[in-house]
This record gives structure tokens, C-alpha cells and sequence, in this order.
């Protein structure tokens, strides 16, 4: 009974069967991925340089921002932008709006890990040494200048590799989207599993296709930046 | 108002009993966490024998996707293993497994950074193994990774969101009733998430600070 029941967990040939459509559902994965990566590298770099501002009204916004969503959970801020945001925007302009489920994920992982984002950015920000700053005003840098030529050339090298674990941590996080319905690889393994009444290798093939990615994905990202810093800063 | 009054003030029953469940899961999951994870780690530093198997288990648990494991562990383990039978300790077993593989490489950074000097010299005092790493080295490890481990609480709060979705009558599983009895989600939900932003904040703050206080009643970092 148990060799069977491993048998038949590990007998991928079903999973390979429908890998079409898993593999459909896997580029939806990596299109949120890459949509909320956007969202949230501009969010959390505008929330970064809100907590780095010397206008301490800013300084309380950015603050705010990060502790929302540094501390809500991802499932839960996906449920609360798909479900209460649309009937929000609908109450302050009048007029009937939806999310398609693509947007609500985008829009909901975007700001979660805008909040983790922005203090990887500002951690690397506020490593730059002062002296650094203070020369290229003294050259007649001008504050825009300073940021695009002096500072973020230094601080994306130092936050690389804690961005990456971010990025990471976001790629995990888009398999929740199946819950709000978008076609995911996993929402599309629950859709087999329930034709087919076989869990076993669908759910198993699952989580080892997830794992080969990331754990690929997550070494070659440290390799790379290790030495993308090493070659560059120091 | 009259809204909140109704949906969210007088459910708070519900709410409460939901945010319980919650703890209690959470709680669960990190006691086991803390037991799998120190275990992975003493495996991986001591017994050469099974430290692929032990690093091998931790890469998996780190690198797969909470959501996919938790369905994993609810659908694949009972076929497999007749084991977890109900979907609260799939839940939990699920979030334990996670954090196991976080929480096993935090404690071997933290036991590789203890000098080797000091257990040398616990062993010149004539110290057994077993008792140098009881008394010397593991209360070190201890103050030095305890704000990693206070952040893994908030992972596991975090991530135990979505046992509501094998039915694990939590918080989220709770308010998202309620939003089907009532359909109307913008004050349950936006009540559900104060919640939790609340909570999770609350318990990294006091964490934090506890995890302060005593490494700087015991003289380490900062």
C-alpha cells in the first residue's frame, strides 16, 4: 500500500501529461512576478526617499507605508484589493469598477513588497557615506543629480543582495494568486486534480517544478551579485 | 458608522475566536519549527552521515512556496503516509516545515560563529560535549539570533493566513464567512486586515525590544 501510494506520487507522467497548460500557468506566475516587480521597486524607492526626506511629513508617510505593508499578509492584502478597493474607488467616483484578478494580484504583491523594498532602498541609501554627498555638493551638484550620479549607483550595489531575497520572497509569494482565480500553475493543477481525482503527482510535481525555480533562481542571483559587488564596490 | 457597528463591533465574537485559532496555530507551528529547526542544524553541523539529507531538506523547505506546501502536506501526506488526518495539523505541519528550513540555517550560522576557542576551553575545564554546547555555547546562540527568530514568528503569522483555505476556521477564514453571509466586504475586510497589521506589528515591536533588552542585560551586539 505505501510503495504504491509512492509510486504513484512520485509517477510525474500525469503531471507530464497536462504540462501545456501547466506551463501556461507557470508564464502567468513570471508575468505577475515581473509586473509586481515594477510596481514595487517604484513604490518602494518613492517610499524610500520619503523616509530619507528631511520634511518630516514625508518622513511620517514613507513611515506609514512601510509599516502597513512590511507587516500585512500577503494573502490578506490580496483578498482586501480584489474585493474592498474596487467598491472603494467605486463609492469616490460614482460610477462601477472592477479589478480583473491579474490587476488585483499585480497591484496586491506590488504594495506588500513595496513596504520590504523600501527599506532595503533605504538601508542602501543611507550606507552611502556623508562625505560622498557633501563633495558633490561642493562640486555644484544639484539634489536630483546627486541621487541619480552618487547615490544609487553605491546603494543598489549594497541592497543587491537583499533585494534579491525580496524578489525571491515575491516569487513565492505569486502562487497564492490562484486564490483570487488567476490562471497560475497552481490554479490550474487544482482544476486537473479535480478532473482527474488524482492529487498525488499533480500537487508533488508542483512543488518540485516550484523548488527547481527558485532554488536555481535564488543561488544564481546571490552568485551573481556577490560577484557583480565584488567586481565593482571594494 | 452604522456599518462598522454591524458588521465588524458586533461580530467581534467571531472575530476574536477566529484570531485565537490563529494564535494558537501559529503558536504550534513555531514551537515545532523551533524543535525541526535546531534539530536540521545540529544534523548538518554533527552527524556527517546524514548532513546532504538534512541540507538537502532545508534548501527544499526554503526554496518551495508556503502555499504550494501546505497543499502538498494537506493532499499528498495522507495518501502517502496516512499523516497529518485533519487540516489543522496539515496547517500547522505545513507552516512548521517552512520555518523549520529558515530557523535551521539561522541556528547554524549562529553555533558557527561561537569561537571555537571557547568550547576548547569548556573541554579543558573538563566540560563533555554535550554540556559545553548546553551551557556555553547555546545560551550565546540564543541572544545572538533572536531577532531572527522573533521575525520567523511574524513569517509564520504571516503565512498562516492561508490555512483558511484548507478550511482551518482562523481569522481570515472567519471574516471571509462573514463577507459571505453579509456581502458586504469593505468593513470586515478592511477590520481583518487592521488586524493583522496590528497584531503582526505589535508582536515585532515587542519582540524586538525584549530581544534588546537582553542582549543587553547579557552583553551581546549592539
Amino acid at each position: 500500500m505505501f510503495s504504491e501510494n509512492l509510486r504513484e506520487t512520485f509517477n510525474l507522467a500525469l503531471f507530464w501529461e497536462y504540462r501545456h497548460i501547466l506551463l501556461a500557468g507557470l508564464a502567468f506566475n513570471f508575468y505577475v512576478f515581473a509586473c509586481s516587480v515594477g510596481v514595487s521597486v517604484v513604490l518602494g524607492f518613492l517610499a524610500a526617499l520619503g523616509r530619507v526626506n528631511p520634511l518630516r511629513p514625508l518622513r511620517w508617510l514613507g513611515a506609514i507605508h512601510v509599516e502597513t505593508f512590511r507587516n500585512a499578509p500577503d494573502y490578506v492584502m490580496l483578498v482586501w484589493v480584489h474585493f474592498v478597493l474596487p467598491l472603494l474607488i467605486s463609492q469616490a467616483i460614482g460610477q462601477r469598477v472592477t479589478f480583473a484578478p491579474f490587476v488585483s494580484a499585480v497591484i496586491a504583491l506590488g504594495l506588500v513588497y513595496s513596504g520590504y523594498l523600501a527599506e532595503t532602498f533605504r538601508a542602501g541609501i543611507q550606507a552611502v557615506p556623508k562625505g560622498h554627498i557633501e563633495a558633490a555638493r561642493a562640486c555644484g551638484m544639484g539634489g536630483p543629480l546627486i541621487m541619480r550620479r552618487i547615490i544609487l549607483p553605491q546603494a543598489v550595489r549594497m541592497m543587491l543582495p537583499e533585494a534579491m531575497n525580496n524578489f525571491v520572497s515575491l516569487f513565492k509569494a505569486t502562487t497564492i494568486v490562484s486564490l483570487i482565480t488567476v490562471p497560475d500553475m497552481m490554479y490550474n493543477v487544482s482544476m486537473v486534480t479535480q478532473q482527474e481525482m488524482r492529487p498525488l503527482p499533480l500537487y508533488t510535481g508542483a512543488a518540485i517544478t516550484y523548488f527547481l525555480i527558485i532554488w536555481a533562481v535564488a543561488g544564481l542571483a546571490r552568485l551573481a551579485s556577490e560577484r557583480w559587488r565584488r567586481k565593482i564596490w571594494a | 458608522m452604522g456599518n462598522w457597528e454591524r458588521l465588524v463591533w458586533n461580530q467581534r465574537d467571531v472575530l476574536i475566536q477566529g484570531l485565537l485559532v490563529t494564535i494558537e496555530i501559529c503558536a504550534i507551528a513555531f514551537a515545532a519549527a523551533i524543535v525541526m529547526g535546531l534539530g536540521l542544524a545540529l544534523i548538518r553541523l554533527y552527524v556527517r552521515p546524514l548532513r546532504w539529507i538534512a541540507g538537502f531538506w532545508i534548501e527544499y523547505c526554503r526554496a518551495t512556496p508556503i502555499f504550494v506546501q501546505l497543499m502538498w502536506v494537506n493532499y499528498v501526506w495522507p495518501e502517502l503516509i496516512g499523516w497529518p488526518t485533519s487540516f489543522y495539523t496539515a496547517g500547522w505541519v505545513a507552516l512548521a516545515l517552512q520555518s523549520s528550513g529558515y530557523l535551521a540555517e539561522t541556528f547554524r550560522a549562529g553555533i558557527e560563529n561561537v569561537g571555537r576557542g571557547q568550547r576548547e576551553a569548556a573541554a579543558a575545564v573538563g566540560m563533555s560535549p554535550v554540556l559545553a554546547f548546553r551551557r556555553v555555547v547555546m545560551p550565546q546562540v540564543l541572544l545572538a539570533i533572536a531577532p531572527a527568530i522573533v521575525t520567523q514568528f511574524t513569517v509564520i503569522v504571516k503565512s498562516s493566513t492561508l490555512v483558511s483555505v484548507i478550511t482551518v476556521q482562523d481569522l481570515m477564514f472567519q471574516s471571509q464567512r462573514l463577507v459571505n453571509v453579509w456581502y458586504e466586504p469593505i468593513e470586515i475586510l478592511t477590520a481583518t486586515a487592521g488586524i493583522y497589521i496590528l497584531f503582526i506589528f505589535t508582536v515585532s515591536a515587542i519582540g524586538k525590544a525584549l530581544a534588546d533588552r537582553l542582549r543587553l542585560r547579557y552583553g551581546i551586539g549592539n
